[in-house]
């Protein structure tokens, strides 16, 4: 079965949106398998017109998923809170060693164009369009 | 209650025999001494099928030890459970009932160390020397002994506060470290 022919909620592998990941560690420390790693560093940021005070930004040095050790659980996209890992339906990333089954980012990231679009939302999940919002009082 | 738990619950004295009727089959809890009894009481009110007998650690509470049998005829199905204590954990052997029980009673010795009084268990999936039951709480998995936790990393880690350390879940904390 090709991916195109694959139901769009197919596990094949996850796919890594490396603009929305803010380190924040949920899907490392969730991984029940510990398949995944990320390494980090902090940089400060000096203070601009928006800020007054510098700010220090968690910056994204290496992520890695291990397939050889991941079950598939999906537990890391469920827990992604910035929609960062996805779920793609190409399973075609066979290996012939272990070493080869570890994606780092930037193959996690080259999955993301494989990634389906959302489903559409089941119909008693619509809501109606309630007209135009009343403007808050408080402007 | 499905009529297979209330053959096995009529079978035993009045109160000795608990139902869960949960999200499944019926789940029939007995006092170890009327383990066979419950069996046999499974067993003549139909359920001749013996799908499976496995463990599982309640920690300080023992093991408790459940049987799965079915009526193929009746569409009926049926847990039957018990619990052992830690320290003198042996049940009677079901395979006097069910003679298909010898393999999974087999595997819960090796995997659980619960002893089946009557049955002379030969090591099935471990070599004979193994000398540790693997599916107890307390036996350390040496993969998460051996590595150490991804998630103890912090992006923060750089600014030198002490922080909270965090622990990985499902793991006791008396585990030997990666690295001792």
């Amino acid at each position: 079965m090709t991916p195109d022919a694959r139901p769009p909620r197919t596990r094949g592998v996850i796919a890594l949106v490396e603009e929305s990941c803010t380190v924040c560690m949920l899907c490392v420390r969730e991984c029940p398998d510990w398949c995944i790693e990320i390494d980090s560093h902090t940089e400060t940021l000096p203070p601009d017109d928006t800020h007054r005070r510098p700010r220090t930004n968690a910056v994204l040095d290496r992520f890695a998923i291990d397939f050889a050790l991941c079950m598939y659980c999906g537990i890391c996209v469920e827990v992604c809170p910035f929609d960062a890992l996805h779920w793609s339906p190409v399973a075609e990333y066979a290996a012939t060693s272990p070493d080869a089954l570890v994606h780092e980012r930037d193959r996690l990231a080259s999955w993301e164009a494989t990634v389906p679009p959302p489903s559409p939302l089941d119909p008693h999940g619509v809501v109606e369009d309630p007209g135009p919002r009343r403007p808050s009082p408080r402007g | 209650m499905s009529a297979l738990a209330g053959a096995v619950v009529a079978a035993l004295e009045p109160g000795e025999g608990t139902a869960y009727d949960g999200f499944g089959p019926v789940t029939v809890d007995v006092p170890r001494e009327r383990w066979v009894e419950a069996l046999e009481a499974a067993h003549a009110a139909g359920a001749v099928f013996f799908d499976l007998l496995t463990a599982y650690d309640l920690g300080p509470d023992g093991f408790a030890v459940v049987v799965h049998v079915a009526s193929a005829d009746a569409r009926d199905h049926v847990l039957v459970r018990t619990t052992v204590p830690r320290d003198d954990a042996v049940l009677p052997t079901a395979t006097g009932v069910y003679r298909g029980a010898a393999w999974h009673e087999r595997e819960t010795h090796e995997m659980f160390g619960v002893g089946f009084a009557g049955h002379e268990i030969a090591p099935l999936l471990l070599p004979a020397d193994f000398g540790a039951a693997p599916l107890r709480k307390d036996f350390v998995l040496a993969a998460r002994a051996a590595r150490a936790w991804p998630g103890e990393k912090d992006p923060s880690d750089s600014g030198g506060r002490a922080r909270r350390r965090t622990l990985p879940p499902g793991v006791p904390a008396d585990w030997p470290e990666a690295g001792t």
